[in-house]
Parts: C-alpha cells; structure tokens; sequence
C-alpha cells in the first residue's frame, strides 16, 4: 500500500440558517466529523445523495470553505490552519474540476487564456509565451485541437468545455484532483470519454483523484476505494470491490440495491427504503439512518453509533456491528 | 403571517424615522439663511431675538433635532416660514389634490395597462407586439414638462375644449357642477401622468406574463387539457401580477410628492407644487414636512405591496 | 392485443425567425399495445422529448409537423381540432415531465392542483367528491397524512413528494397511456427506486411510454425498447433484442460506454464525436460521420429498415447476417 498523502481528520461544516431579522438561527450540520485517509496515486470515491455533504466536503479540503473543526493534513502541515501565505504555496497543488461545464468557465475569457491565467497567477512560468507553450501541451493532453485555444466557451459542447476546465485544473501540476460531479452533466458516450481521460491522466501524471458523485456505478468504475456519505456523516469505507462483494451498511445495501442495471438478467429484489431523506437542520438522533433502515434496532434510536474497522481498510458506522466487530448482518 | 405583518410594520416605522431626519439634516444643508427671511430689517435687535427664540433658531442643531423629533411625535412638523401657518395644516390642505389625481391615474393605469400587456404577451412577436413596444419605450422617456405643454397647447390654447389651469375655475360651485369643474381640470394633469406610468405597467405585464408562461408549470396545466385562457386567467396571472403589483406600489408611492412637474405646468394645488413654491420660498419647514408626507406614503404603500404579494405568494409568508 | 399508440412516419422540425425549417424528427414509426410499457432511449438532442409532446399535442410554437400520423386507438391525433385534444389531455393520455421542482404551481395548493383534472374531466363531481378522490389517490402514491397536507403549497414537499404529486394528477383519471418523461433523473437514486416503483405500479393496467437516458431504467421497467438517434429511430425492439442482440452500432456502442456494476475496470468504450445539432444533420445516416462501421454512401441515403426477429427492427445499412 502506498503512503498516506492527505489525512482528514473529524472535519466539521455547520452553516448557521437565520430567517429575517428576528428569527431564531438554525445550523445547517452539512459535514460532520468526517475523518478518513488518503493514500498516493489513487482514487478515492466519494459517494451520497443530496445531504450527505459529499460536495460541501470536496470544498472544505480544498479551504474553499472554512471548517467549523477539524483538520485536514497534507505534507505534514494542517492546511486550514495556515496563513493565507503559507497555503498560497501548496494551493497549486490542490485543485478542483466542477461538475457544471456551462456554469465554470467565464465566457468572456478565450479558454486559451482560461488556463494560461491560473499558471501566471502563481508564477509557474515566467512570461506569457511559456504560457502559451505549456497551455498548448495541455489541450493537446485533454485531446482538445491546439488551434481552439483562441476560441470562447461557448463555442464547445458539454464535453468539450469538461476538458478544458480539467486541462485548467491541471494548469498548475496539482498532486490532488478534486472531481465534484465532473461526469454528472455530461451525455452517457461523452461521459464515457470523460472517465477515460480521466485514467488516462492519471497515468500519465500521477495523480491522486478525488471523486465525488450521486452515480455509484460511475464511482464503482473509478475508484480504488470508496467512502458513503449520508446526511454529513461517513458511513462505510472499503475498497472498491470488497464494498460490493461484502457491503456491511444498510446504506450501502440499498444504495446498490436501487442502481438500475441495463441487462434482462433477471430482474433483482430491489431494496426500497420509505420516507425522504431527512433534512440536515433537524438530523435524526442516534444513528442518521435509523428512519429509513430496514435493519434498524432499538439502540438505533438513541446512541450514535462510532465508526468501526471491521476488516483492515474496512470502515464502518452501524449498531449492527458495534458489539466488537461480530457481523450480524 | 401576523408575525410577518408586525415585522414589516417595524422595519416601516424605522424607515420613516431615518427618512425624517435625513430629511431635517438635508434641508439644514441648502445654501440659504432661514433668518434672513423671517427678519424684516427694519425689526429691532429684540424683535429679532423674539422671532429666533420663537422658531428655535437660536438653539443649537443637536437641540433642534430633538426638538423636531418631540414635536414629530405628536403631530406638530412646525410653523411655515411664509405663511406662518402650522405646516400640517398646509399639507392636509393639499395632500386630498394629490390623491384625487392620484387615484384618477393609478386607476386608469392598472385598468388599462394590464389588459394591454396581457394582449401583448399573448400575441407575442405579432405586429400588435412591436407596436407596444415602440410605445413603451416613448412612454417612459418621454419629458413630462414637454408632454404637458404640448398637451396644454393643443387642447387649452389651440382647441380650447380643456382648462389651462388650476383645479377649477372659480367660483367652485357645489355638488355636481363643482365635480364636473375639478373633473375637466384634472384631465390633462391625469393624462400627462398616466402617459408615462401605464407604459411601466404594461412593460412590466407584457414581461412577466412572458417569463411566467414558459415556466413548466404551464406546461402541465396544458397537459391537463386545459385551454389557454383557463390556463392564463388561473395559473399564471397571479404569478405573472406579482411584478406588476410590486412595482404600482413604488408608482403609488412616490406620485404622492414626485408629481412635481406635472402640478407646477398645470398650477394643480397639490404636494408636489407645493414643494415647488416651498423652494422657491425657501420654506424650510414645509419642504420637510412635505418630505416627511413622502415618506409616510412610500412607507405605507410598500407595505401594502409587499402584504398583496405576500398573500399572493405563499412560499413569502413561510419562509419557502 | 391492439395497438394503443402508433407512430406512423412521423416528421416535425422546427422554423427559424427567417422561415427555414430544420428537421429534427424523421419518419420516426413504432407502437404500443395495450398494456405494454415502452422506453424510449437516446442522449440529448435525439428528440426523445419531442416524440412525447407531438403525442400530447404540446410542441412549441416554433414547431412544425412535417409529415406521418399519430394514431391513438386508430385515430390521428395530429389531424384533431384543439378541443379534441384538450379532452384527451389529462384523461386518455396523461404525462410526468422531468423537473418536479418546477412542474408544480407554486401559488396553488396541491389539492387544487390534483382535483383540477377531475374538474376538467368529470364535472358531474361534488366539491366533496373531488375532495375524497384527491386524498384516496395521494395515499395511492404514497403521501403519508393526505387529508393534512391537502392545502399545502408545492415548495413544502421534497423532490420525491413532488413527483408523487405529479403522478398522483397525471393517473387520477386512469389514462388508458401514462408518458413519464425523464421522471426520475432529478431525483436521488434512492428515491428514484421508489419512483419507479411508483410508476409499474400504477401503470399496471394502462400503457406507459418512459423516456430516458438511462438504460438501466428502462431495462426495469420496460417490454419493449426504442433507441434514437438525431431524431430517427435507429433500432427498436422487445427487451431481450436490444440487450442481449443489440444491432445498431450506436445501441452497441452506448451500451458499451456506460460504467456498469458489472463492468470491470477496463477502458469504456467511446463513441467518438459528439451529438450534432439539428442544424448539422447528414442527408443519409445521421450516425454515420460517428459510426464505426460507416460504409461509403451511408451519409448520403437514408438507411432501410431491416426485420432481423418478428418484434426487431433496425435501420441501417450494414448487412445483418443471421444474429450474433
């Protein structure tokens, strides 16, 4: 197993909720103590519906956002604890790719200029025509044509304005990617180019991803290892192909259970759960999960339960395997 | 909903209070001496010190202010430097002559702008359309003061058929000849208004029935087997009226004293020539009285405003 | 079994302010029987969407209809008067749309919303009458404490609820064809399980036309399948033709491009190139400038439709010898 490159550690989000000028505040628990490792050249994937603060996370490890507690380590320094100097340095080396390619790019800037910005900013070359050079070895990278780099965004299609802002991304040599939903807007075939590139990259530059999605199948497809999210909350942690052949969440189960497969082999006993996601103003006490589980017991109800190293690399935060690692499921 | 009108009623009263004392601070500003005009220079030394005293004058601005705000509070927004009348008295006078246009304009507006802007939207792009639009864009530019003197050249002095001034022409009369006397002098103040203000409303109506109608929700009230009208008159009117009625509110509003070209070229007596005659006069009291009259009446019609739309639209009054 | 809904040849396209007309739809033809639930897959820009509105009689304004029929129960529906259809609207064929969050009213209650179809179609019904449908049906789909939430605005349900609430309209009439477009893709994936459950459910009787992107959806709920492409249909058939015979190149070729938990981790096949838009359509094939068995003179005519099993049917011109 490689080394550990980034570590995060009980990281916490509220975002406080005031209605007009006398009502009482609300806190919004968006992420909640979340800790977890990251290790060199992987890809970890990141999955949960709308709540689980999967993309609130991606934001808070890139100091995007400040955390309420926690912290995150990279290079054996915490990051949300630097001065603004001391993180400019590394900042380069952590960066994001969005999902929305309409809403990323600023459609007045020639994407030329787009990627060459970000390198001069920071000082990563020394004049506009070193610039110009490494931005035209980086289109050629995505598999953009090198003469478009004159062109605005408006004049590429949804998979196209993808691999510019990830050629963006890149302008800056990160040694972290963090993919919020990078493929989610695209068509199926584009998609499908998109995560080809996406390896392809990582290869090539030795990356580590990020990869943050609702598409488990997609995340499956990706990843080394995956992590669930539910309501702000990690829920399973596992390698990806152990998640699948042994899936210890209820979570998690139903999560698999309610992906549609494109095949007539029979029609599987989907798992339906009842009810909505609830809403993270006013979490469920004891275990987040427990209005929806069906495997839910009376301890669910009142004590939150802690996170548990059931197999090694295996992580997970369920009453039904807290009496010292005994699987009952 | 109580909680929200409460609320809304608070946030009135602070406004008016900062809009009063901006308005005494403003008014201490302009470039002229407020003794100078209350002292006849033949007065003697203790006359004059009587008349300071008895205007306040003599005190120091931080004094007056506090002297402004006490008697604010009861009513009394001073005495006219010109006519020595209490500056409450003046404005009620007046204020019924602005109302009277302005109920006659706002009425016509809505009455006839909205049904216009609807049309328009429903003939979207048709030749009745572009026409509206020419139009729009010349009612609202358009220059009051030129409007009403080209409208007072044609029908006053050239046809003759309408009133060059005033209210009325004296004598007033009573019961229905003093209606039709007010009523043939308003007409042309009414009109120059109406002008500008009806191409705001149908702008406004064309616009948001616009935006509203390629709204999904429109889609599946059709998809219902719903037809047009049914679908226009009961799922998006309401949605496509809230601009609408938004923006009659600040029309409302700030008529009440902003009408002042249009009162000054006709003579009409209401607040906004009143506040024409008060600079001239430098009448400092009434100018800030007036303000205030301003003040109350956006207040309170933005209240109003946002009550409509608050009914109108649930997601407002629970926080959606 | 009868056939419920036919489209025969239909073509529509769309006029520009100077008056051309760019084709999207081209001799688009399949059917659905009673009882029968059809997916309709394809990415953006393949016409999916407007296939179910030419059914509805919801096109846009720009839209032109430029030749075929669309026979419901025999009849076409293009050649009806607008009163014709407005009866046949929320009563014989009713329609899902994608977007829950946007597809209610939100200054109307929901109880307004629902009882307004029976307003429409049955007027004989009291004030009361129409109250008890409304609250039976929101139980149907699922809405716990119906009669509470009657007057309730749509901004206080979740995207879920929404869309039960939109199911519960369209199906309160018992339309004899339910078209769900997209009706689950802005929603979370557990909660899509849901809606789709839904869905088979209550279109247990009746036909159901489903439009989507997502293969896997439509191999859950569907009998049968058509693929289009830049508005014609390229392939379509019973469910084991298209998954386990897929013919088209581009039915090959899309689903081979999407990551399934089956996949193993292997480099996905692309389909190079991107969706054209209307105004770039190829006379022939519209495929073909993407297609990796492109033939010569495949951009240039128009492919013929191929039998290849009773219920399969592709349009292409590559020879189909005998299945794979």
């Amino acid at each position: 197993m490689s080394e550990i490159i980034l570590e995060v550690k009980a990281l916490t989000k509220h975002f406080d909720v005031s209605n007009g000028l006398f009502r009482k505040k609300g806190k919004v628990r968006a992420v909640e103590q979340v800790s977890f490792d990251v290790y060199q050249s992987e890809t970890l994937g990141i999955v949960g519906e709308s709540g689980s603060g999967k993309s609130t996370l991606g934001r808070l490890i890139l100091r995007l956002l400040s955390p309420t507690a926690g912290s995150v380590v990279y290079k054996g320094m915490d990051i949300l604890k630097q001065s603004s100097q001391e993180f400019r340095a590394i900042r380069s080396e952590l960066q994001m790719v969005f999902q929305d390619p309409y809403a990323s790019l600023n459609p007045r800037i020639k994407i030329g200029d787009a990627i060459s910005e970000p390198m001069l900013a920071n000082k990563k070359v020394a004049n506009v025509k070193e610039a110009r050079a490494k931005t035209l070895e980086l289109l050629e990278l995505v598999g953009l044509r090198t003469e478009m780099f004159q062109r605005f965004p408006h004049e590429f299609s949804g998979g196209q304005r993808q691999r510019i802002s990830i050629a963006r991304a890149l302008a800056l040599e990160p040694k972290i990617l963090v993919c919020d939903e990078a493929v989610s807007a695209l068509d199926v075939s584009v998609q499908a180019q998109i995560l080809n590139l996406f390896n392809q990259l990582k290869r090539q530059l030795d990356l580590t991803y990020i990869f943050i999605s609702h598409d488990l199948a997609v995340v499956k497809y990706i990843s080394d290892r995956i992590l669930v999210m539910y309501l702000g909350e990690v829920m399973e942690i596992a390698p990806t192909e152990q998640l699948f052949a042994k899936t210890y969440h209820p979570y998690t189960e139903a999560l698999i259970s309610s992906i549609p497969e494109p095949s007539t082999k029979g029609k599987k006993q989907r798992i339906i759960l009842q009810g909505d996601i609830p809403s993270a103003l006013n979490p469920p006490s004891g275990c987040k999960f427990n209005t929806r589980c069906f495997k839910k017991m009376e301890i669910c109800n009142t004590i939150h339960p802690e996170i548990l190293e059931l197999e090694p690399g295996h992580f997970v935060r369920c009453h039904l395997y807290s009496k010292g690692g005994v699987d009952l499921g | 909903m109580g909680n929200y009108i409460i609320r809304r009623i608070l946030k009135g009263l602070l406004t008016i209070f900062v809009s009063a004392t901006i308005a005494f601070f403003i008014i201490r500003l302009m470039p002229a001496d407020p003794v100078t005009l209350l002292i006849d220079p033949k007065m003697g030394p203790e006359v004059k010190q009587e008349m300071m005293h008895q205007f306040g004058l003599d005190k120091s601005i931080g004094e007056q202010y506090v002297i402004f705000i006490q008697q604010g509070l009861t009513g009394n927004l001073g005495i006219s430097f010109k006519t020595r009348e209490p500056v409450m008295d003046v404005l009620m006078q007046k204020l019924p002559w602005t109302l009277l246009l302005l109920s006659i304009v706002v009425t016509l507006m809505l009455a006839i702008g909205i049904p216009i802007g609807m049309l328009a939207a429903k003939k979207r792009n048709s030749w009745f359309d572009k026409f509206i639009s020419v139009f729009i864009v010349m009612g609202i530019s358009i220059f009051i003061p030129f409007l009403s003197f080209a409208l007072l050249y044609i029908f006053s002095y050239r046809l003759g058929l309408l009133p060059s001034g005033g209210a009325y022409t004296p004598p007033p009369g009573h019961g229905i000849a003093y209606i039709i006397n007010v009523g043939k002098h308003a007409i042309l103040p009414a009109l120059t208004l109406f002008v500008g203000n009806v191409a705001t409303i149908i702008l406004y109506t064309r616009n948001s029935m616009n935006e509203v109608l390629k709204e999904d929700y429109i889609r599946t009230a059709f998809s219902k087997g719903w037809n047009e009208k049914y679908v226009v008159r009961t799922h998006a009117l309401k949605n496509a009226m809230i601009p609408t009625i938004t923006v009659s509110g600040l029309i409302i509003g700030s008529m009440v004293g902003g009408a002042v070209m249009t009162e000054t070229v006709y003579g009409w007596p209401g607040v906004g020539r009143l506040i024409f005659d008060s600079v001239s006069a430098l009448d400092f009291p009434v100018l800030q009285g007036a303000f205030i009259i301003l003040a109350v009446a956006v207040v309170t019609v933005n209240i109003v405003t946002d009550l409509v739309v608050a009914w109108l639209d649930p997601r407002i009054k629970l926080g959606g | 079994m009868s056939k419920l809904l036919e489209f025969k040849n239909f073509s529509m396209g769309f006029k520009e302010d100077d008056g051309t007309i760019f084709n999207l739809l081209y001799n688009v033809s399949f059917s659905i029987e009673e009882g029968q639930a059809l997916g309709i897959v394809g990415e953006s820009g393949c016409g999916k969407s407007m296939t179910s509105l030419s059914v509805m009689g919801l096109l846009p304004r720009t839209a032109v209809i430029q030749g075929g029929r669309i026979l419901y129960k025999g009849e076409d529906l293009v050649s009806k008067s607008a009163k014709q259809k407005e009866d046949i609207r929320g009563k014989d064929i009713a329609m899902i749309f994608q977007e829950p969050m946007t597809s209610l009213n939100p200054v109307l209650t929901i109880s307004f919303q629902i009882g307004e179809v029976l307003r429409r179609h049955r007027p004989g019904l009291t004030v009361r009458e129409i109250r008890q449908a409304v609250i039976k049906q929101l139980d149907l789909v699922g809405i716990p404490s119906p009669e509470k939430r009657l007057n309730e605005y749509p901004h206080q349900f979740s995207g879920g609820m929404r869309q039960r609430v939109m199911i519960a309209m369209a199906t309160i009439c018992h339309p004899a064809l339910l078209i769900a477009d997209e009706p689950t893709t802005a929603l979370d994936v557990t909660i899509q399980s849901q809606v789709l459950d839904l869905i088979a459910r209550m279109e247990a009787t009746g036909s159901l036309m489903l439009i989507t992107h997502n293969l896997g959806v439509v191999a859950e709920v569907c009998d049968q399948v058509v693929v289009m492409y830049a508005g014609t249909v390229v392939e379509r058939g019973g469910m084991a033709d298209i998954f386990d015979h897929p013919s088209h190149p581009y039915t090959k070729g899309l689903m081979a491009a999407i990551p399934t938990l089956r996949s193993g981790k292997g480099e996905l096949y692309t389909i190079p190139g991107t969706v054209p838009l209307s105004i770039n359509f190829l006379k022939g094939c519209r495929f073909a400038d993407r297609c990796a068995f492109c033939l010569e003179g495949c951009q240039d005519k128009v492919p013929p439709l191929k039998q290849l099993a009773p219920n399969h049917f592709v349009q292409c011109w590559l020879d189909f010898e005998g299945r794979e």
